[in-house]
């Protein structure tokens, strides 16, 4: 096969010509990894013959009777918050160095169902949450596009495999955007779907209310073919809906003409001021929609800043409460940053989450209310281009707050996808909102961002660097 | 909530949490006792008794069987 690396619609399309073996394309990622990985740090663990193995059975399968979907045969890895029957699982933990789960995670159950091939577990922020870490067993994942800079996380080995080709996709967790930041800069496409449309169960919590499980893979396209797999009831999961599931990549390639699309510009232009480079990626975005004929409309809500507060109680609550017993029996084996995490719960009384649970009732009215005449609204995924990996302030949430959480706040479906690249040639993002359980015209909107911009052409190129030497 | 916390405010917090700490620990908290006593007001809103929280719930169908 050639160097260059599929999406997986790509290599669906060749798999069912049978003009691409899995085994080819397998070895390929295979090959990236042992190349990349020594300095990406995008595996925590590289299940190399079972994938070989999944490969050939892949390979097996289709020849005799073709593809089971678009998923069979193709590369995925899982965040190692994702239990995985008989291989390690850690969630980058001290406490969970030797902890191999007898039981697949409903979401590794249904990609193993769909056919992929498990190339293994990916690096991830202790427990979701507090990284980047340098004390902890492993060290964190670096940015493809330059390795001295910040993946963001917590999914932070997903973004850095898919980024970089060592899988085709992958699985992140998204409890205040730890599917969307990493996405956003590594310059991949990373969606936080509907609360409850993806299973939670055999996935370790960071904080329950906020907890979502969802795609990352290099385009909108690749991440509706992933979620046709992933989404479903799951009466294992407490907040599984039971809803149907559509054809997530149904809408695609209709256009976007007439659709509205909301800004809400005083998130990232008063609330917190993105920099230069992501401001232009969102003005260009913003051009680009208004010339595939979107309508454009201003939307105002409440200062990210209490959309900010409101997550953030709740995320400290329930990760307390998730992880009390080891804090109290344990706290030094967490990291520094996930032990000063979990210090903050000590801060926040009943009452507290009480009123912010009050307050995201609130705030979901706003935003169900300010989207009832729209279809999608944009605003960024992150504050900037990714900074130096040993430059991440540990204490930002409180005078800067995120553009992901109000989305975790409301339940509503995101996605993070490139819009460009800014300081340094690192990739800027903008930030797509749907209606619950909107996916399709998510998807519909990102994928003809995607197909009218050139970005998606352009890999990083330590990639095509360290492969070809 | 007071933007500040004092040593036995704070002592009495972490031994209700359980939680052991180092000297530079608490110095680390205290400095940070502000930003979450301002998320804090910034979640209560005049909004009466009468406001329900977002996790209250209703039983549906399936729960009944």
């Amino acid at each position: 096969m050639s160097d260059a690396i599929p999406t997986i619609a790509e290599a669906a399309r060749l798999i069912a010509a049978k003009e691409l073996s899995p085994v080819e394309l397998t070895r390929a990622c295979l090959a990236r990894v042992h190349a990349l990985d020594g300095e990406l740090h995008a595996f925590l663990h590289l299940t190399e013959e079972r994938a070989l193995a999944e490969a050939r059975a892949a390979e097996r399968a289709i020849m005799a009777g073709g593809p089971s979907g678009p998923l069979h045969g193709i590369p995925i890895g899982l965040k190692d918050i994702v239990d995985t029957k008989g291989i390690p699982t850690t969630c980058g933990s001290k406490f969970l160095q030797d902890n191999i789960p007898d039981t697949d995670a409903a979401c590794a159950g249904r990609l193993a169902a769909a056919g992929t091939v498990l190339m293994g577990k990916l690096t991830t922020h202790e427990f979701a949450d507090g990284g980047p870490s340098f004390d902890l067993p492993a060290p964190p994942a670096r940015n493809p596009w330059n390795t001295v800079h910040f993946t963001a996380g917590s999914s932070s080995g997903t973004g850095a495999g898919v980024a970089a080709g060592l899988i085709l996709g992958g699985i992140g967790t998204d409890t205040g955007g730890s599917i969307r930041g990493p996405a956003a800069l590594c310059g991949i496409a990373g969606i936080k779907p509907t609360y409850g449309l993806v299973s939670r169960a055999g996935v370790a919590p960071a904080a329950y209310s906020l907890d979502h499980i969802g795609p990352m893979a290099w385009t909108a396209e690749d991440c509706a073919l992933m979620l046709q797999a992933l989404a479903g009831h799951d009466p294992h999961d407490p907040a599984s809906a039971a809803r149907p599931i559509p054809n997530y990549a149904a809408q695609l390639g209709s256009g976007i003409r007439g659709l509205k699309i909301g800004v809400i510009h005083h998130f990232h232009e008063v609330d917190h001021k993105v920099s230069d480079g992501t401001q232009r990626g969102i003005d260009a975005a913003l051009a680009t929609f208004r010339g595939l004929g979107a309508e454009l409309r201003e939307v105002q809500l409440s200062p990210l800043q209490d959309w900010a507060a409101c997550g953030s109680l709740i995320s400290i609550t329930e990760r307390s409460a998730a992880y009390e017993e080891w804090s109290r029996t344990g706290l030094g084996d967490f990291s520094e940053r996930m032990r000063s995490r979990l210090m903050l719960g000590a801060f926040v009384s009943g009452v507290d989450y009480v009123q912010a649970v009050r307050r995201r009732r609130e705030l979901r009215a706003e935003l169900q209310q300010a989207m009832a005449a729209l279809d999608v609204v944009l605003t960024a995924a992150q504050p900037s281009e990714a900074a130096k990996i040993d430059a991440v302030p540990k204490w930002d949430v409180f005078d800067k707050p995120g553009f992901t959480m109000p989305f975790n706040v409301a339940g509503y479906p995101a996605i993070s996808i490139c819009a460009g690249f800014g300081a340094g040639g690192l990739p800027v993002a903008i930030q797509l909102v749907g209606k619950p359980f909107q996916e399709p015209t998510l998807f519909r909107v990102a994928d003809a961002f995607e197909k009218a911009t050139p970005f998606r052409s352009q890999r990083p190129t330590l990639v095509s660097a360290r492969v070809a030497a | 909530m007071p933007s500040e916390i004092n040593d036995a405010a704070l002592d009495y917090l972490l031994a209700r949490a359980g939680l052991s700490l180092t000297e530079a620990q608490k110095a680390e908290l205290k400095a940070v006792y502000a930003g979450i006593a301002a998320m804090a007001e910034r979640v209560r809103q005049p909004r009466g008794r009468m406001a329900e929280p977002a996790h209250a719930y209703g039983f549906a169908e399936e729960d009944l069987l």
